[in-house]
């Protein structure tokens, strides 16, 4: 079953889309069960200005792109750098186990984020 | 029952809606106290019960009332099936026949007698149209088969076995014949005066009966070994004072099946054909799994895979947002193990077709009406899906 930041999230997702010419532009999958996810970003003042996603793979991966997409939007690097493990984990509330890879992947969302974007790699354990 | 929520289940092969008539015959039963096994003037109503749901089980297969024992359900049955008869050779384990699309109490089991009891097995592997192959199956055997176990109708696919012709094969070798027949009893008529099986499970709930009882029909209570010692009941093959509730409800859903098994079988192959239809006709790609001849696959099953979706995210769409109740071919993983349905793979199914793929499966409180609602919302979700991916025909393109 699913809770109802999940389901929220997955039924009518906000940020599904392409940008035209994006700033950064990164793919993420999950060799295991297959989920892929593919974000667009638009930065502007040290900010992201917009984020769009596209996502194949399962309910819970697709609102975890749309999570991870709002969660960033109009928020400074800063910001999404001083996020930490529990505070990335509580994003997609309580899974069952067969969900918690999407707990990875949104890990790994922010990781290549920060990458991308020459911050600090490392998401601060918390 | 709500009549609304039956239009929406789509899952009648993990188990049925309960009946009226079936719920209406188990009611004033639960004031039926006495032990059946007592002599006193009480217990003499229990008895009586139990004689006629017998009867009632042992006419929906063609069998005779003293081979039909009754059992908590379908896994009961199949596990007493093939350790009974394993453990009459424990001190000389020999091989087994059985397939790679078996339920999961039957591939358990028997790999529980093979890895601590010696037994070696054989496991079939499924054609692409969902059946495995009778020469196969004839080259498989050898002069220590002790058992041949398979399934009549596959859960999955709905795809029915060469059952007629494996049970001449086992006949000419004298080998015992289990058969889990709990997906096709009270959808397709059984006749066990015709077939030589020797051992065959179903269960109440697959045909509009109650959760937690079935049965095990034994051709001869002599080559198989007892489930239960204990009380005698159930001539001493399964003791344990008996659950006459669910045997009077059993029995009711059992009438109710011979009654009408050909107006349900009618309703449900209308019911796949209409889908069939309206599903080639979609502006979606699907393929179907399995063969959807009459003659091959159960009416009620249809088992789809829709290119460009994981079909655990149309199934979640589909229940979420209007209700319906449908099963997937591939659940979610936990990140080390994958979960794909072993049925399909054993069909040859590519891994990306076995994560698209769901179960549709209906019965006799379907109607056309209700199909034609189902479709509808399935291709717009599909075509929600494909929005979100940007991809029309899957992740490889």
């Amino acid at each position: 079953m699913y809770n109802d930041i999940i389901i929220n999230n997955f039924s009518d997702p906000e940020n599904v889309g392409e940008l035209a010419i994006p700033d950064v532009k990164y793919e993420l999958g999950n060799p295991v069960c297959g989920d892929r996810i593919e974000i667009h970003l638009a930065l502007k003042d040290n900010k992201i200005d917009e984020a769009k996603f596209r996502a194949w793979g399962c309910a819970t991966s697709i609102a975890t792109a749309n999570i991870f997409c709002s969660s960033i939007k109009d928020t400074s690097i800063e910001q999404i750098q001083a996020r930490n493990t529990d505070e990335i984990a509580d994003m997609l509330g309580e899974l069952e186990p067969s969900q918690q890879h999407c707990v990875e992947m949104l890990n790994e969302l922010h990781i290549q984020l920060l990458a991308l974007i020459g911050a600090n790699v490392s998401v601060m354990v918390g | 029952m709500n009549q609304q929520h039956l239009a929406v289940y789509f899952d009648y092969n993990a188990t049925t809606p309960i009946s009226n008539a079936v719920i209406e015959a188990m009611a004033p039963a639960l004031h039926l106290f006495a032990n059946p096994s007592s002599n006193n003037s009480y217990s003499i109503k229990s008895k009586q019960v139990i004689v006629e749901a017998r009867e009632s089980i042992a006419q929906l297969i063609n069998a005779q009332t003293q081979q039909m024992f009754f059992t908590s359900g379908g896994s009961e049955a199949n596990n007493w099936a093939i350790k009974g008869v394993l453990f009459k050779h424990i001190l000389q384990p020999g091989h087994i026949i059985t397939t790679s699309i078996e339920h999961a109490s039957v591939l358990d089991t028997v790999k529980y007698c093979v890895e601590h009891f010696g037994f070696e097995v054989t496991y079939l592997k499924a054609n692409a149209k969902g059946y495995i192959e009778v020469d196969e199956l004839n080259a498989a055997i050898r002069s220590d088969t002790q058992l041949i176990t398979m399934m009549y109708a596959n859960n999955e696919t709905g795809v029915i076995q060469p059952i007629v012709q494996v049970a001449a094969l086992a006949e000419q070798y004298d080998i015992p014949f289990h058969v889990d027949a709990v997906q096709i009893v009270g959808k397709r008529q059984i006749d066990l005066t015709q077939l030589n099986i020797d051992y065959l499970s179903l269960s109440a709930h697959n045909f509009y009966g109650p959760k937690g009882v079935g049965c095990l029909y034994i051709k001869d209570i002599k080559s198989i070994s007892p489930l239960i010692h204990g009380g005698g009941q159930e001539l001493s093959m399964r003791s344990g004072t008996e659950n006459f509730v669910s045997l009077i409800g059993m029995a009711k859903a059992a009438q109710e099946a011979m009654q009408d098994i050909e107006s349900w079988d009618k309703n449900n192959w209308n019911c796949k054909q209409h889908m069939i239809s309206l599903l080639e006709r979609a502006p979606i790609e699907v393929s179907f799994n399995g063969s959807t001849d009459y003659d091959k696959a159960l009416s009620n099953t249809l088992n789809i895979s829709v290119a460009g979706v994981r079909g655990e995210a149309l199934a979640t769409r589909l229940e979420v947002l209007h209700g319906y109740i449908i099963s997937i071919g591939s659940a979610c993983s936990n990140n080390k193990v994958k979960q794909h349905s072993h049925v399909l793979l054993s069909m040859g199914l590519t891994e990306e077709a076995v994560q698209s793929a769901v179960r549709v499966s209906f019965g006799h409180f379907i109607s056309i009406g209700d199909v034609e609602g189902f479709v509808a919302k399935f291709v717009n979700e599909v075509k929600a899906l494909h929005r979100i991916s940007g991809r029309e025909y899957g992740p490889s393109n």
